[in-house]
C-alpha cells in the first residue's frame, strides 16, 4: 500500500465556488477522492486542504494557522510513512496583503520542498516523490474578493511557469493544474465539481506515471 | 553568507521556451543518457527509463517534461495491462530533429536528410565526375541546400546540423578525380559557410558503422566486428558500442571494384553495380567467383580477430543490394559456425545516413 499527502488550500478541501469553506463538496466528488478511486486499491489517499492556506505566510487577519510552513512538518509526521506529496497552493499568498510576486511565491514552494527533503517522510526515512501542482490561474472577475486579491489575477497566471522553473531546479514532479481545469466563474477562484473529477484524473495519471517499482 | 537553498532557482532547462532546439551547453549529461536510451529503445516508461539509467523518479520526470517541451521525445498512447497501472510509453519524436548526411566517395557524393530516428526524408546521388575538377561549387552547394529546402520552412531550426562523410582509404583516394583530397580538406569551412549549420566531420566507414549502430542492426549490438562493402572491403571494431577508428585501416580488394572487374572480363555491362536503391541482375559466375573470394576474407579477418577478442557477431554494410548482402552473410554463417552474420538494414547509402547521425550524436548523445 502507497501513501500519498495533498496538502493543499480551498481548492483541495473542495470548497463549492461561490460558497463559504463549510460548503464542500463530498469527499468522493473532491479531487482527492476522485484520485484515490482512479488510482485503485494500492493506495491510501490523505487529503489535507484548508480554506486560506499559504505556502509560508502567516495570516496577520485569518490567522497564523493559514501558514502552510509550520503545519506542514507536524502533517508529514502525523501521516508518515509517505511515498508521495502533492502540493497545490499559491492562491492564497497572492492577497493584497501579503504584497507578493508570483516568483516569490514560487520561492515559497521551494521551502515547503527543502521542509519535505529535511524531514525524510519516506519509506525508510526517504525522501518521498514530491509533485508540484500550479493552481488553476483565477479569472478577471473575482466578485467581491477583488480588493483581498487586488492584482492577484494576473499574478495568478505567472504561477505556472514560476512552479515549473522551482520544480525543475530542485528536481521535483511538476503538474500544472490549469492545463486540464480553469476556475468557476462564481467566484473566478474555485474550481467546480466538474473540475475536481477532471484534476483527480489527470493527477492520477501524473502519480501513474512517476512510475512505482512492485513492493516487495 | 546567504543560505543558498535560497538563492534564485537556476532555470537552466526551461529557460529557451521558443520553438526550435536549445543551444549545446545547457544539454545535461542526463538528458544525453535518457535521449540515447530512447534511440536504442522506443515505447519506454519512465518507471523503466530510471531503472536503465539510474536516475531518480523525479530526475527522469524533470527530464522527460522538459524533452517533452522541446519537441525531441512524444509520449504514445497509455497501454492498460491485465494487472498495475496503465502505463504511458515514450519514445523519440522522429520530427523533433533532422540533420543533413554528406558522403563523398570516389564515384558519386550522396545527400541525404534524415529524421530524428533515421529515417530518411530525401536522398540525392550527385556523380562526382560531372563536378566540376578544382572545386566543390557549385552542385555540392546546391545539393544540400535542395536537402534543406525539401523540409518545410518552419522546420530548419530543428536542423541539429550537418554531418560529413570522408574517405581516408589511402587507396580510395587514388581514385578520386585529381585534387579531391584538398577540397576534401576544405569541404567542413566551405560547407559551414556557406550554409550556415554547424558541420561535423568522420571518417566515411566508421560513420557507417555509427549509422548501423544508431539506426539500424546493431543497435542493440555492444560487440560486433563491422564490414563495410564499397568499391573496396573495410572493417572497423566495436567494442562496448565503441567503434574503434584507426587511421591507415587496411581495406582488401575483395569489394565491388573487384566484382566489376571480373563482370568486365566476361564482356558485360557493369552500370548496375553503382546505382543506388537498385536490385543486381543476376552477374553468373563472375559473381559467384566474387562471393567467394570475398567471403574468404572475411573469414580470414574474423579468424584473426578472434585470437584476441572473442567476437561472435558481425554486420555487413553496404549500399549494394540487401538481398546480396544476406546472401553473402548466408555464405559466411555457413563457413563459420558459432557466428552470426547480419546485413545491415541502412540500405541506402549507409554512409551518408552514418553522416547524418554525427550531429545527432554530438548534440544529444552520450558517446
Amino acid at each position: 500500500m502507497r501513501s500519498v499527502l495533498c496538502y493543499g488550500d480551498s481548492n483541495t478541501h473542495g470548497q463549492v465556488p461561490g460558497g463559504t469553506p463549510l460548503d464542500r463538496y463530498g469527499p468522493a466528488e473532491r479531487w482527492p477522492g476522485v484520485m484515490a478511486r482512479e488510482l485503485g486499491v494500492g493506495w491510501h489517499v490523505i487529503e489535507e486542504g484548508l480554506s486560506g492556506r499559504t505556502t509560508v505566510r502567516d495570516d496577520p487577519i485569518e490567522g497564523a494557522h493559514k501558514n502552510g510552513r509550520t503545519y506542514l512538518r507536524p502533517c508529514l509526521q502525523s501521516h508518515a510513512v509517505l511515498d508521495l506529496v502533492i502540493i497545490m497552493l499559491g492562491t492564497n499568498d497572492l492577497k493584497a496583503r501579503f504584497n507578493q510576486p508570483a516568483s516569490e511565491v514560487a520561492m515559497a514552494m521551494g521551502c515547503l520542498v527543502y521542509d519535505i527533503k529535511e524531514l525524510k517522510p519516506g519509506p525508510g526515512g526517504s525522501v518521498p516523490e514530491i509533485m508540484i501542482v500550479s493552481p488553476p490561474p483565477m479569472l478577471d472577475d473575482i466578485k467581491e474578493w477583488r480588493s483581498i486579491f487586488a492584482g492577484a489575477p494576473e499574478k495568478s497566471r505567472q504561477l505556472a511557469l514560476e512552479f515549473e522553473i522551482i520544480a525543475d531546479s530542485l528536481e521535483v514532479h511538476f503538474f500544472d493544474a490549469g492545463s486540464v481545469v480553469t476556475c468557476d466563474p462564481l467566484d473566478g477562484f474555485h474550481i467546480n465539481g466538474q473540475a475536481h473529477a477532471l484534476l483527480g484524473r489527470a493527477l492520477a495519471r501524473e502519480v501513474e506515471a512517476i512510475g512505482w517499482p512492485d513492493e516487495r | 553568507m546567504p543560505d543558498m537553498r535560497f538563492a534564485p532557482p537556476n532555470p537552466l532547462r526551461i529557460a529557451d521556451r521558443a520553438s526550435g532546439l536549445n543551444a549545446v551547453s545547457v544539454r545535461s549529461y542526463n538528458e544525453r543518457l535518457v535521449l540515447s536510451l530512447l534511440l536504442q529503445s522506443k515505447d519506454i516508461t519512465r518507471l523503466e527509463i530510471g531503472e536503465r539509467t539510474g536516475l531518480s523518479a523525479q530526475t527522469v520526470s524533470v527530464i522527460v517534461r522538459s524533452l517533452e517541451q522541446e519537441g525531441l521525445i512524444a509520449k504514445g498512447e497509455a497501454q492498460r495491462g491485465r494487472v498495475g497501472p496503465p502505463t504511458v510509453p515514450l519514445s523519440l519524436n522522429p520530427e523533433g530533429a533532422y540533420s543533413v548526411g554528406i558522403s563523398v566517395g570516389h564515384r558519386q557524393v550522396e545527400v541525404v536528410l534524415v529524421d530524428f530516428v533515421g529515417s530518411i526524408r530525401s536522398h540525392a546521388v550527385l556523380p562526382f565526375s560531372a563536378a566540376a575538377q578544382d572545386t566543390n561549387h557549385p552542385q555540392f552547394m546546391s545539393a544540400i541546400a535542395k536537402a534543406i529546402a525539401d523540409l518545410p520552412q518552419h522546420l530548419h531550426s530543428r536542423i541539429a546540423g550537418i554531418g560529413l562523410a570522408l574517405p581516408g582509404d589511402e587507396v580510395e583516394l587514388e581514385l578520386t578525380p585529381k585534387a579531391a583530397r584538398e577540397r576534401f580538406d576544405a569541404l567542413q569551412e566551405e560547407v559551414e559557410r556557406e550554409i550556415g549549420y554547424p558541420v561535423y566531420v568522420q571518417n566515411d566507414i566508421t560513420a557507417a558503422a555509427g549509422g548501423e549502430s544508431m539506426f539500424g542492426v546493431a543497435k542493440h549490438l555492444s560487440d560486433y566486428l563491422f564490414f563495410y562493402l564499397g568499391a573496396r572491403l573495410h572493417s572497423r571494431l566495436v567494442l562496448n558500442h565503441q567503434i574503434y577508428n584507426t587511421t591507415g585501416a587496411v581495406s582488401f580488394d575483395v569489394g565491388i571494384l573487384r566484382l566489376e572487374q571480373e563482370i568486365t572480363r566476361q564482356g558485360r555491362q557493369t552500370s548496375e553495380l553503382w546505382e543506388r536503391g537498385a536490385d543486381w541482375p543476376s552477374f553468373g559466375e563472375a559473381e559467384i567467383a566474387w562471393q567467394r573470394e570475398l567471403v574468404g576474407q572475411m573469414k580470414s579477418s574474423i579468424a584473426a580477430l578472434k585470437q584476441f577478442v572473442p567476437i561472435t557477431s558481425v554486420v555487413l554494410s553496404s549500399y549494394a543490394p540487401q538481398a546480396v548482402c544476406k546472401a553473402i552473410c548466408r555464405e559466411l554463417e555457413q563457413a563459420m559456425p558459432g557466428i552470426a552474420a547480419i546485413a545491415g538494414n541502412i540500405e541506402r547509402s549507409p554512409k551518408a545516413v552514418g553522416a547524418a547521425g554525427l550531429p545527432f550524436s554530438s548534440r544529444f548523445m552520450v558517446e
